[in-house]
């Protein structure tokens, strides 16, 4: 009775200890802030990452194909079971994505994905990082004219624009061209020695381009409104450029004839389809304004590059857009490692927030890449593929579906890789845990620090009731009941500090976000800012289990640091103590 | 208050108190004896002998003082009758059977339930109040269970004894707000809460004035009638020892 009654008068009356406590209060509210925050992110993360790959996946190395994959997804099906849901083949190779963005080049690695636009959403959360609202609902490969929300005027209407655009451009270097060219003749004729320019030294034009453009205007030209009069409202450009426009094209190239005839050096447009053009030219001119080329849903992130704006936000910016061409250059199968170049039509970015992913990501429609690589078995007709992806029921267990597998196809005698998403994103999750438990350790430092702070307070408290020590012993109290005052008291400090820093941990965990945004207010920088991270807000996730662990190692911590303290003071000779002033 | 003081008043006109011929009367078996006493206490290699050989009876029932100089080793004595200490040599018995070398627990039950201990500078706990503090040895006693079962009774007797030492005014007060003599009456209702046999008072004057001595003084003798009690007092003061049955008188150590 006497060690609960002093324990507690003790701790009435010793503020000093509970300031001792406050280490411990403040460890146990960061472990659990850190833990939850923690958590939370590999929480978020796993399902993203699950979400984006398949539950499992049978794969070979690039390069290599599984030939009629027919047959082989019969005997996976029948392997798998009941368990299977959905099952998707994928084509997978390395290429280069080239495009031009400020009259510059830009050449970067991708991994291009084909893909079976029917199953591999099924299999895989795809259409929900689309970007475009239409094709979140109905998937395709076809350019959009609306719904790119986050790209305001992107796919047609942006297509159509850009060519508009480009093709008066060139007409416009065109017209200048001949104008150049013919000013240089004229001078020639008369002035043998002065080119284009007067004795001023100033460019002589506009007479002239008003005679030229009355002695020869190009027909498809004359159509089109000078550039100083360009309309507000775009032409209808259906209209401009109608489907058979082989017609004017031949046109055109007689008119450049006679222009060579009569002198006129007239430059080739620049073109950057002209291989293409050439292949379609058998039956009909490839148009941009209304047609596109295959389409191909690139990983925002390779179209995007971050820029710091002057107040320090991060901005992206979109070098290209639905409705651009890309040229994408990747090897083609068999023996000969042999180029491939083509051209695709953006049709929509793809942001699942991995950047991971999003950097590297291009999806391409599966047949299209099987017959560009040659991956189409000419006996056949059947088309090979790199991966196998399979989403299973709700509840089916991976590991046992995959273990499965591999029984079925032992590594030494096929060249498969048979693998569950966690296996492939071991290493990310296994680092994360490394961190998680290194984290943990570090924190539990600071409590065993805290540990010490008690300690020290406690041999200062035991001293200075060495006196109370030594009466009670007087009194016929036993060793060990003057001990357990002590521990008691270390314990109850534990459980203070350790009771108040759950909650205050809690209602940190629980206001994360808010907290977040006031200290940002105050600082006037952002603590979380979405652009870097994969979240829009912090996520987080308290897990029972961890925080009884940490408030039973807060509390041994304290224990652990009292015991010493309460043993000297078991120990304390009553005479001496009784002695002591 | 005045009913509290009443039985003190009453003790003071006594007659024993003064009477010399106390030595004359035919000593009680004795209830505590001493033989051969030795005790020394080291500081490195030093060695500072307190009791070379000490012989001695204490009488049941008796009022025994025994005096000394500082130094005399007259305190160390009293601690190792209370098995607060233990001897290097000799033997203490407390009625004919050894308690100086019992196990620690036995050692205890004794200080607990059979001595009643008093200190010059009261030795109080500052934590708790009179009433409580008069409680402890009742609490160390008991467990917890049994002592929440029987706390009705301990209080009551508790009130009773601090209403002997008259103190009943200041059951709730911490030893802080009590003067030099309130402590020290606590301190003697505290020795007596467990019924002791034998009290063993350290200087207990040593630290009041000559009033509140006096006062601390009656009531010791007038407990020692009421409670028949064996009272061991030690003290400096030879003007303490008249008042007592018997004197022994330490001298460096062995009794003069």
């Amino acid at each position: 009775m006497y060690k609960l009654l002093l324990s507690w008068r003790y701790l009435k009356t010793r503020f000093i200890a509970l300031a001792s406590i406050v280490s411990v209060t403040l460890g146990v509210a960061t472990l659990i802030v850190v833990n939850s925050v923690m958590a939370g992110f590999v929480e978020q993360m796993q399902s993203r990452i699950h979400g984006i790959l398949s539950d499992v996946e049978i794969s070979v190395p690039l390069l290599t194909d599984i030939e009629n994959p027919d047959r082989f997804t019969q005997e996976v099906r029948q392997i798998v079971g009941d368990d299977l849901e959905e099952l998707t083949c994928v084509v997978r190779s390395n290429a280069l994505i080239s495009f031009q963005f400020r009259d510059r080049q830009w050449t970067q690695h991708v991994m291009l994905l084909g893909i079976d636009d029917e199953t591999f959403g099924k299999v895989t959360d795809f259409e929900p990082y689309l970007t475009n609202e239409i094709k979140k609902e109905r998937f395709s490969f076809q350019l959009e004219s609306e719904g790119y929300t986050k790209f305001l005027g992107a796919g047609w209407p942006y297509r159509r624009e850009k060519f508009w655009h480009q093709q008066e451009l060139e007409r416009l270097q065109r017209e200048y061209q001949q104008l150049y060219d013919r000013d240089a003749q004229q001078a020639m004729k008369n002035e043998p020695f002065t080119s284009g320019y007067d004795s001023q030294g100033r460019l002589i034009t506009h007479n002239e381009s008003q005679d030229i453009s009355e002695q020869s205007p190009p027909a498809s030209q004359q159509s089109l409104p000078k550039f100083a009069a360009l309309p507000k409202q775009l032409p209808n450009l259906d209209e401009l450029y109608p489907a058979d426009d082989g017609a004017e094209d031949s046109d055109s190239a007689e008119k450049s004839a006679g222009l060579a005839k009569q002198g006129i050096v007239q430059l080739k447009p620049f073109d950057p389809h002209v291989d293409r053009r050439e292949k379609l030219s058998s039956d009909q001119m490839f148009n941009p304004a209304r047609d596109q080329y295959t389409g191909i849903i690139l990983g925002l992130g390779i179209s995007a590059r971050k820029s710091r704006k002057l107040d320090g936000s991060l901005e992206d910016i979109y070098m290209v857009k639905p409705g651009d061409d890309v040229q994408m250059t990747f090897l083609a199968t068999g023996g000969d490692a042999r180029p491939v170049i083509e051209n695709f039509t953006i049709a929509d970015f793809y942001a699942s927030n991995m950047h991971e992913y999003d950097s590297s990501f291009a999806f391409v429609p599966l047949s299209e890449l099987q017959k560009l690589r040659g991956m189409i078995d000419p006996v056949t007709g059947e088309g090979s593929v790199s991966a196998i992806q399979m989403k299973l029921k709700p509840g089916a267990d991976l590991d046992a579906v995959r273990d499965r597998l591999i029984a079925k196809f032992p590594p030494t005698q096929f060249p498969f890789n048979i693998q569950t998403w966690q296996d492939s994103q071991r290493p990310l999750l296994s680092a994360i845990q490394m961190e998680l438990t290194i984290l943990n350790i570090l924190l539990f430092l600071i409590i065993a620090v805290a540990g010490f702070g008690i300690l020290a307070t406690f041999f200062m408290i035991v001293v200075e009731k060495t006196r109370d020590i030594g009466i009670l012993k007087a009194l016929g109290a036993p060793s060990h009941g003057v001990m357990s005052i002590f521990l008691g008291y270390g314990v109850s400090l534990g459980a203070v500090g350790t009771g108040v820093g759950i909650v205050l941990g809690l209602i940190f965990v629980a206001y994360i976000n808010e907290v977040a945004d006031l200290v940002g207010w105050l600082t006037g920088q952002k603590v979380f800012d979405p652009s870097i991270y994969y979240f829009s807000e912090i996520p987080t996730i308290i897990s029972p289990f961890m925080v009884v662990m940490v408030a039973f190692g807060a509390i041994l911590i304290a224990v652990l640091a009292s015991v010493l303290p309460a043993l000297r003071a078991a120990r304390l000779h009553p005479v001496e103590a009784l002695r002591y002033e | 208050m005045s009913e509290a003081a009443r039985p003190m008043s009453s003790i003071e006109s006594m007659p024993q108190f003064n009477s010399p011929q106390a030595e004359l009367r035919i000593a009680n078996p004795p209830v505590m004896t001493v033989a051969g006493l030795r005790k020394s206490y080291r500081k490195g290699k030093l060695e500072v002998p307190v009791l070379k050989g000490v012989d001695l009876e204490i009488p049941t029932g008796d009022f025994t003082t025994i005096i000394g100089q500082s130094g005399s080793g007259k305190s160390t004595l009293l601690h190792l009758l209370g098995t607060l200490d233990a001897p290097d040599e000799g033997q203490i018995l407390y009625n004919d059977c050894r308690i100086d070398n019992l196990p620690s627990r036995e050692k205890e039950r004794l200080r607990n339930a059979e001595f009643g201990m008093i200190f010059q500078f009261y030795h109080l706990l500052p934590e708790l109040t009179t009433l409580e503090n008069v409680l402890v040895p009742k609490m160390v006693q008991d467990g917890f269970w049994q002592y929440l079962r029987n706390k009705r009774a301990y209080k009551k007797r508790a009130t009773e004894l601090l209403e002997m030492v008259g103190l009943s005014h200041r059951l709730r007060h911490k030893p802080s707000e009590l003067s030099g003599g309130e402590m020290q009456r606590t301190a003697i209702a505290r020795s007596l809460i467990s019924d002791p046999t034998v009290l063993l008072a350290d200087e207990p004057t040593g630290n009041l004035d000559a009033e509140n001595g006096r006062e601390v003084l009656d009531c010791l003798a007038a407990l020692r009638k009421n409670e028949n009690l064996t009272v061991v007092m030690v003290t400096h003061d030879e003007s303490l020892a008249d008042k007592s049955d018997h004197t022994i008188r330490l001298v460096n150590g062995v009794v003069a």
